[in-house]
């Protein structure tokens, strides 16, 4: 609704505008700040962690490095094998990213263009994939997820962002959907039809690009939402494999013992969760009210 | 004379001591209170005939009763509903006689029920082996040797033929062929006694109005909560005082789901009973509750199973055996399981007639096994996928061996599965090499050896493993209908022995059991079944 | 405002259909047989040939659909597999303590959320919206079983204030972690949104009239800027509702909380085929209902609106 009081100004311009009312939003830097962090402590994971995240210590040094509460040698200590708890959550962040990047995927591949199909074409096509929309979402979103994990036979990571992939698409195409509904009509559509251009390279190069910003901050806040899911479905045991290093299936292993006292296998990566989450939502935030951008949650 | 006197005194004096220091030692048990038990989730199933879970028959057996019934600690068959027996033709006629004066709920639920509390005969229980059938329980087939099963099954008799009640109180079944456990499998928790008038009254809504012979009455079942029991007065049973049990006036068996929040409960005092104590919280338990944390050897056995169907492990033995000597039970025990299992050497579990003491089994020996591994045809290594089934206890010793293998070259690729998908891929042999457990059912090799190894039970009816060994297969055969049971023991052992070396499993572990229950509990004692057997109705809490 | 709701009841009803079908398919292709369930672990298959005739499970798929569609349009969800329990009569039972959770959590989130998003908004940038809209991010941001552990090792198990866990037949006290748990999300996601709304009401025109009539600020910000603030603060304590009856099955579990969340999840794991299709639908039924409500209710709050 702003768009239309803002001076017609180029792309460049405009995106040099947003980053400027990005960088006074503090959260939103502070955001931008951590996703760094956790991108670079994953990209880097194998020459910071101090230790192999796999090694089971146990076999070779005993019960002293069983559950060793953080010290010099473990900063954050050691779980029930012996394995080095921060170097396991600095691994956690490739898997959290990981899940994170292509659940986000493929709710793109899948949800940008019947989004912008059913936004574009209107109609019956609209009404379609319209319903569609509306039977995801009308489902309870964890269950849902859950089920879809139980379909497959072959439980690992690619199960579990494919199917939170093929349930999160729905928020996706809502928005681009709406972008493409308040954009088909505008001139330059109008013009680029007149010329007879093909349909798919109406909805891909010249309409896009004018509806992304939305999307951007869509996916950006879901990134948060899936890993968070994902510690959900490890909770209860579903989704990744051991050892795999995830966050949930750390937390969900050594929240048995927490009541113990022995806090840091559950509590560490459970840090690393509400971090990692926190970023990204600062971020979309800050991204949103940069971008100014409207969504319909 | 004088001296008969003073031998009297003496005797009198001695047992006016025996009598004070035994009251001292035991004391008295008084009446009242309700046991709070904890249980992980609601019981599917309060129906005796079709539930097969362990919160199921822990409900189960507050409030049925069986013929008979296993020894706590595992010591052949004791009296239940049936105060003798006898067996004859062979072995091929059972005869039981029951116990008199044996009544059904009076009521339940807070409502009176159909049978009015009448007496137990020996047609309720014909009535109850034949609804078995009727209801499509899972178990009826436990006991397809009694005669005319397989017409009743189809349809073609009105009634069970092999089961006769001679009189009121004389029950007699008659099987095709002699099956030596057959006692055992009547000690099993399913052939339970159940009213007529009831069971027809509720249909498949028994279920949710059991009625039974126990010592407690279901009163109320707040599903995912609780189910809340009242004491029986008119249970059978009277303690050795003949005073009347249950001492206690009921019990309620809590659902929680998160072990971390039960153990906090029970520290709390919230519950009394905490039965299959998780491993996380044992060695402080240990410490803070000493002997109040029981524990004992379970007839149970840990396995990894191989697919000898399918290659690698079909037609593989040196690979097969190459994996078991290169898994370091002990130390796996130790440090994941706490200590609490028994490294295994077999299959059979001890205590369990018939166990191989001497069975030498597989040493931990990384050397051997790696060349073992060279000699199977695999000198670099292996990669092999093992399914799991969804629980923490498993997943942990998963990670655990998946580490040792790791170091012989075996890259084990561990898949958690949901049970039901686990079972399924089991049963048709889709697997590499699977985890299972396998928990007795009735006290006799029969149920470990022929059940799991014999190649007609291939699949769903337990030989998961798709293992063949016409030896082994005759052994067990014969060990089955044979009737002596030192002859029988030697059968199994022999059978045992060729398995053991065909290693169609890596023989990992045995259970234990284990039940931490308050100090104001009294008299709460674990049987060697399963802390799901646990007999409460002797149970009594002290003020 | 009849025929509108009636519309809206039009509109929902492909939308169920949807979803019946959408779980029937995925019960129907998803791995393990619910009748070999109940045999435990070992089963002879002439008895589990039986059980599977008893439950239907023999039919050719699209008999068992039309089957299934037909007893629904009849209202009747079947019978659970795993315990003869009448899905209905479950759904009945549990919801009744999932919608006391969801209720106090929204009630609590929603007073909460509102208090300090009009706060934040009124003293923007200062510390309190600084340090509000801080910790309403992290409660966003935090795994929710968690939270939940934790909060229940420090105030039941550490300080002893609360009683424990589960239902304890209604006690209030039993109730006070599971709703602050539950709670937290909403709460957080209620205050960003009554924030964000307020402030950008507030710098509108006819809220600096109302300032410059010298009205007294606090009848400023309650009676003018709040209640126009208020439709996109309804809208999200509406989806939030629906969210909150079917997303709390782990809060559920941590708490032994008897709800339907935790029945859904039970009964997927046990291929309890009726049970899962009968809590999905009932969400899904009370999803579009708190939608409609939520739909409705901008009426109220701006009579501006028809419904026409």
């Amino acid at each position: 609704m702003t768009a239309e009081k803002k001076p017609k100004t180029s792309g460049a311009s405009l995106r040099y505008e947003a980053w400027l009312r990005f960088r006074r939003n503090r959260l939103a830097m502070a955001g931008l700040v951590m996703a760094v962090t956790v991108i670079l402590g994953a990209i880097f994971a194998s020459s910071l962690a101090p230790y192999d995240p796999f090694k089971q210590l146990i076999w070779t040094e005993g019960r002293a490095v069983r559950l060793a509460a953080p010290s010099a040698e473990h900063i954050m200590g050691t779980d029930l094998y012996g394995r080095d708890i921060l170097s396991r959550v600095l691994f956690g962040a490739r898997i959290s990213l990981q899940i994170g990047i292509f659940a986000t995927v493929v709710s793109l591949f899948i949800g940008v263009p019947l989004g912008a199909l059913a936004g574009y074409r209107g109609g019956f096509t609209d009404d379609f994939i319209s319903w569609i929309i509306n039977v995801i979402f009308a489902f309870p979103f964890f269950l849902f997820v859950l089920a879809v994990v139980a379909v497959f036979q072959n439980p690992s990571m690619s199960v579990v962002y494919v199917a939170i992939g093929l349930v999160n698409w729905v928020a996706i195409a809502r928005v681009v959907r709406a972008q493409f509904i308040s954009l088909r009509d505008r001139e330059f559509v109008e013009a680029a039809r007149a010329l007879g251009l093909p349909t798919w390279r109406i909805i891909f190069i010249h309409i896009l690009p004018n509806a992304l910003a939305p999307v951007i901050v869509q996916a950006t806040l879901g990134m948060g939402s899936i890993i968070m899911i994902e510690a959900g479905l490890a909770f209860l045991g579903f989704g990744a494999q051991p050892p795999t290093p995830s966050w949930g299936l750390m937390i969900s292993e050594g929240q048995k013992y927490l009541g113990l006292g022995k806090w840091w296998w559950a509590i560490f990566p459970g840090m690393a969760i509400t971090y990692t989450v926190l970023a990204f939502n600062f971020l979309g935030d800050g991204l949103r009210d940069a971008l100014d951008v409207r969504l319909k949650r | 004379m004088r001296k008969a006197l003073r031998v009297c005194c003496l005797l009198l004096a001695g047992l006016l001591l025996i009598l004070t220091v035994s009251a001292a030692m035991a004391e008295e048990p008084v009446y009242g209170g309700i046991l709070r038990w904890r249980e992980i989730n609601d019981p599917p199933k309060l129906d005796p005939a079709i539930a097969t879970d362990t919160v199921s028959s822990r409900n189960i057996y507050l409030m049925f009763d069986m013929l008979v019934d296993n020894d706590p600690d595992g010591k052949g068959i004791i009296p239940r509903l049936a105060e003798s027996w006898e067996g004859s033709d062979g072995g091929k006629v059972w005869t039981f006689h029951l116990r008199k004066g044996v009544h059904f709920h009076k009521e339940n639920l807070g409502q009176p029920t159909e049978n009015g509390g009448r007496e137990v005969k020996a047609a309720d229980w014909k009535y109850s082996m034949e609804r078995l059938v009727k209801v499509n329980s899972p178990r009826a087939y436990f006991i397809d040797m009694v005669k005319g099963y397989q017409d009743f099954v189809d349809g073609k008799t009105a009634d069970w033929v092999g089961i006769k009640a001679v009189d009121d109180y004389t029950l007699r079944f008659e099987l095709d062929y002699p099956f030596a456990p057959f006692l055992s499998v009547l000690a099993y928790n399913s052939f339970m006694v159940v009213p007529r008038e009831d069971a027809e009254k509720w249909g498949k809504d028994f279920n949710f109005h059991p009625v039974g012979t126990g010592a407690f009455i279901l009163e109320r079942w707040d599903h995912d909560q609780k189910t809340v029991y009242k004491r029986n007065p008119d249970y059978w049973k009277r303690d050795a005082q003949g005073r009347q049990l249950p001492y206690l006036d009921g019990v309620e068996i809590f659902v929680i789901p998160d072990n971390t929040i039960a153990y906090e409960e029970f520290k709390k005092g919230n519950i009394d009973a905490f039965p299959d104590f998780p491993d996380e919280f044992y060695l402080e338990a240990k410490v803070r509750f000493g002997d109040l944390l029981q524990e004992r050897p379970w007839l149970g056995t840990y396995y990894y199973g191989f697919n000898t169907s399918k290659p690698p492990f079909k037609d593989n033995k040196t690979l097969r055996q190459a994996m078991n000597y290169a898994v370091d039970r002990k130390r796996i025990n130790d440090l994941v399981l706490e200590g609490r299992y028994y490294p295994g050497r077999g299959v059979l579990p001890p205590g369990m007639p018939g166990y191989n003491p001497d069975l030498k089994g597989y040493e931990y020996n990384p050397e051997l096994a790696k060349k073992m591994m060279a000699d199977a045809g695999y000198p670099d290594g292996i990669e092999v996928e093992l399914n799991v089934n969804n629980n923490p206890r498993h997943k942990a010793v998963a990670e655990a061996i998946q580490a040792q293998l790791a170091e012989l070259g075996i890259k084990l690729n561990v898949k958690v599965l949901d049970w039901g998908v686990h079972l399924d891929l089991c049963e048709r042999a889709e697997t590499e090499m699977f985890r299972m457990g396998w928990v007795v059912d009735y006290a006799d090799p029969d149920n470990f050896l022929y059940v799991l190894l014999h190649s007609s039970n291939f699949g769903a009816k337990g030989n998961y493993a798709y293992y063949k060994n016409e030896k082994a297969d005759e052994l067990m055969a014969a060990a089955r209908v044979e009737t002596d049971f030192d002859k029988r023991v030697e059968l199994y052992r022999e059978a045992e022995r060729i398995i053991v070396d065909d290693a169609p499993w890596i023989f990992l572990f045995h259970y234990t059991t284990s039940l931490l229950g308050q100090e104001r509990v009294k008299n709460l004692r674990l049987p060697a079944f399963g802390d799901y057997t646990t007999p409460l109705e002797a149970v009594w809490i002290a003020k | 405002m009849f025929s509108y709701i009636l519309r809206k009841i039009l509109y929902a009803v492909p939308v169920v259909w949807g979803v019946v079908t959408v779980v029937f398919i995925l019960m129907a292709i998803v791995p393990g047989d619910p009748a070999r369930l109940m045999m435990g672990q070992r089963g002879d298959p002439a008895t589990l040939a039986r059980i599977r005739a008893d439950l239907g499970l023999d039919l050719p798929l699209h008999q068992q659909y039309f089957r299934f569609v037909g007893d629904l349009v009849r209202g009747d969800l079947g019978t659970s597999y795993r315990n003869n329990e009448k899905v209905t009569s479950a759904l009945v039972d549990r919801f009744g303590a999932t919608l006391r959770l969801a209720f106090w959590a929204m009630v609590v989130a929603a007073v909460i959320g509102v208090a300090a998003g009009i706060l934040s908004a009124v003293r923007q940038y200062s510390l309190f919206d600084y340090s509000a809209m801080f910790i309403a991010i992290s409660g966003v941001s935090a795994p929710v079983f968690w939270v939940g552990l934790l909060l229940l090792l420090i105030f039941a198990y550490g300080f002893h204030l609360i009683p424990g866990v589960g239902y304890g037949d209604g006690d209030w006290r039993y109730l006070v972690l599971p709703v602050v748990t539950l709670g937290v999300r909403p709460a957080a996601l209620i205050a960003r949104l009554t924030r964000s709304c307020m402030l950008e009401v507030m710098s509108q025109d006819y809220i600096r009239t109302a300032r410059a009539k010298g009205l007294a600020e606090k009848v400023v910000v309650l009676k003018h800027a709040f209640k126009n603030a208020l439709i996109p603060v309804v809208t999200i304590i509406g989806t939030q509702v629906a969210e909150l009856l079917s997303g709390a099955v782990l809060t559920e579990t941590i708490f032994a909380w008897p709800g339907v969340g935790r029945l859904a999840v039970e009964a997927l794991v046990a291929r309890d085929f009726p049970m899962i299709r009968g809590t999905v639908i009932f969400m899904a039924v009370i999803f579009l209902v708190a939608n409609l409500i939520v739909d409705l209710s901008y009426g109220i709050i701006d009579p501006r609106i028809r419904y026409d």
